[in-house]
């Protein structure tokens, strides 16, 4: 028994991934956002546009929400760059380098909270923020510098790759 | 709004603090039930209403404690909203007591913190935050806090310098006062700008120690607690607003606004007739907003009014200004016992306007203010509450 507690650390896994666990609501968001560059919740009775997902529309309380594909833009309103996490995954890669999150409003209204891929970024400069299913199948957002072409999957696949979100952080002889 | 004459607040209890601890959330709470009624010299029976916070009851509610406990009440509240419980708990608590709801009521936060339980709850604290806040990093608290910290440091220019000052006021105090978890450890200037990062501009210091613990006091009418011969405190003006400014991109300010103009009307005073300020800080930058959002000074000036007042209890320190601050060492310097710390300002200002404080008392204690904040349900904390609290002539 004590081996086997032992042995269920995380931090003795082989392979560590980003948290899995969502909502109801949050695992809709991540199936409506498997196509496509940005899904969000639109209200069909009065067009506002939220995140994060809800069941009801934050504005007028009606309950037909539908995700539609939005406009992808935004400002950073604020960044940091993580030295400390509670969860493995990001603990194996905080070890290797800090990890860049953002805040960014995007022009259709709400405030995202993101994963970085540009260090040298200012407050108010333009970015766009696309999501993508991560290495536990749960959807991220992502924001990149404004100048950045993810019009095509192959080119949003390319950023994920550069900061490695697409794979596990793994461990020599782990269990 | 009516005023909360005719009821006071007595009986301070702050017990169990521990880094780790292997007891559970109703342990603390009982065991703070069990100290308050030996300290007041009442029995279970007397207690005829219960109110309890706390974050880690798991599947049992309050209802399930007045079993554990064997209590037999005839008002019973659960207010699970972390910063400002203890506020909120007084609030309803005394209008309970003026309207003959109850009699007496014990207010009481505690949890515990075994192994990886605050893992747990920073893993699964909201929906929205395990949707949108926790995947990015789970830094847990810290990653919505370095973002508003960052922000507030660019737009006000403020440094780490003045964040340090809140920090190492509150240490002082903590080493005068027993229960405070880092109380026996100093800390300089040095210590706290040499600190290892946690995330953007927090640092070690920046940040509060998870832990276990329990905090209650009782609220019940001033005539009872005169026979009962308990210390006690008056509650001049309170109030309370959650999810104010919510269209702010980062939040540089809280809910206070909307009614601290109207506290001080009632309370027939101003921020410059208090003998001490307990603020919410679980980050320095908090503490902040609330100096500004308080009318102590304006806003964006946090920076600069801290860099000349005086925070310590004592007023030993080298500003000019003196204004007593979390005078018992806060959360920074207690550490942070889940819903147990939305209490501590109010557990510590009872004690010192008591005359209860032991080697931290502030000399002539007479009006206090208590602050909470708390709830980050995504990006920022959308829970606000304030009072002001007289001790009451012996």
């Amino acid at each position: 028994m004590r081996k086997r507690l032992k042995l269920s650390r995380p931090s003795l896994r082989t392979r560590a991934r980003p948290p899995k666990h969502r909502s109801v609501c949050g695992s809709q968001f991540s199936a409506a956002n498997l196509p496509g560059i940005l899904q969000l919740q639109n209200c069909t009775d009065c067009g506002h546009v939220q995140y994060p997902p809800a069941e009801l529309c934050g504005a007028c309380l009606g309950s037909t929400l539908i995700y539609k594909e939005t406009a992808c833009t935004g400002t950073l309103l604020a960044q940091s760059q993580l030295h400390h996490s509670l969860w493995e995954y990001f603990k194996r890669r905080i070890k290797r380098a800090p990890w860049p999150i953002a805040s960014v409003q995007l022009d259709v209204g709400p405030v995202a909270i993101v994963h970085l891929t540009e260090l040298d970024l200012d407050t108010g400069d333009r970015v766009k923020v696309f999501s993508h299913s991560d290495a536990s199948r749960s959807v991220v957002l992502i924001a990149v510098p404004a100048a950045t072409d993810i019009t095509t999957p192959e080119l949003r696949q390319a950023v994920i790759v550069g900061i490695q979100l697409d794979k596990s952080a793994e461990r020599l002889k782990g269990v | 709004m009516k005023d909360y004459n005719g009821v006071v607040l007595t009986t301070p209890i702050s017990m169990g603090y521990a880094r780790q601890s292997p007891h559970g959330a109703a342990w603390f709470v009982g065991s703070v039930l069990r100290e308050m009624i030996s300290a007041a010299g009442l029995t279970k029976k007397d207690i005829n209403g219960f109110s309890v916070s706390s974050f880690s009851l798991g599947i049992d509610s309050a209802v399930a404690l007045t079993q554990h406990f064997g209590l037999c009440v005839r008002w019973l509240e659960q207010a699970n909203v972390g910063g400002v419980s203890g506020i909120l708990a007084l609030r309803r608590a005394a209008r309970a007591v003026q309207c003959g709801d109850a009699d007496i009521v014990a207010c009481i936060g505690g949890d515990g913190a075994a192994h990886r339980s605050f893992e747990h709850t920073a893993a699964h604290f909201s929906n929205w935050s395990t949707d949108a806040a926790f995947p990015y990093g789970a830094a847990g608290p810290n990653g919505p806090f370095s973002l508003i910290t960052a922000h507030y440091m660019e737009r006000y220019q403020a440094q780490r310098e003045d964040f340090a000052r809140i920090c190492l006021d509150q240490r002082y105090n903590a080493n005068h006062f027993p229960g405070a978890l880092l109380g026996h450890k100093k800390l300089s200037l040095s210590d706290y700008l040499n600190a290892r990062p946690i995330a953007g501009p927090l640092h070690l210091f920046d940040c509060v120690m998870p832990c276990a613990g329990g905090e209650g006091f009782l609220v019940m009418s001033e005539e009872r607690a005169r026979q009962l011969k308990l210390p006690a405190v008056k509650i001049l003006a309170a109030d309370e607003c959650h999810n104010a400014h919510a269209d702010d991109p980062v939040q540089d300010r809280g809910g206070w606004t909307q009614y601290i103009e109207g506290l001080y009307n009632r309370a027939a005073v101003g921020p410059e007739d208090v003998d001490f300020l307990q603020t919410y800080d679980d980050y320095p930058v908090i503490s902040m907003l609330q100096m500004e959002d308080l009318g102590f000074c304006g806003k964006g000036e946090a920076p600069e009014f801290v860099g000349h007042t005086d925070m310590r209890f004592d007023g030993s320190g080298s500003g000019l200004n003196k204004l007593p601050h979390n005078t018992s060492g806060g959360q920074l310097s207690c550490g942070q016992a889940g819903a147990a710390a939305g209490f501590l300002g109010v557990t510590e200002s009872l004690r010192q306007l008591t005359g209860q404080s032991q080697q931290n008392q502030v000399s002539n204690a007479r009006l206090g203010l208590v602050s909470g904040y708390g709830m980050v349900n995504y990006d920022r904390g959308i829970c606000t509450a304030a009072a002001m609290l007289q001790g009451v002539d012996r």
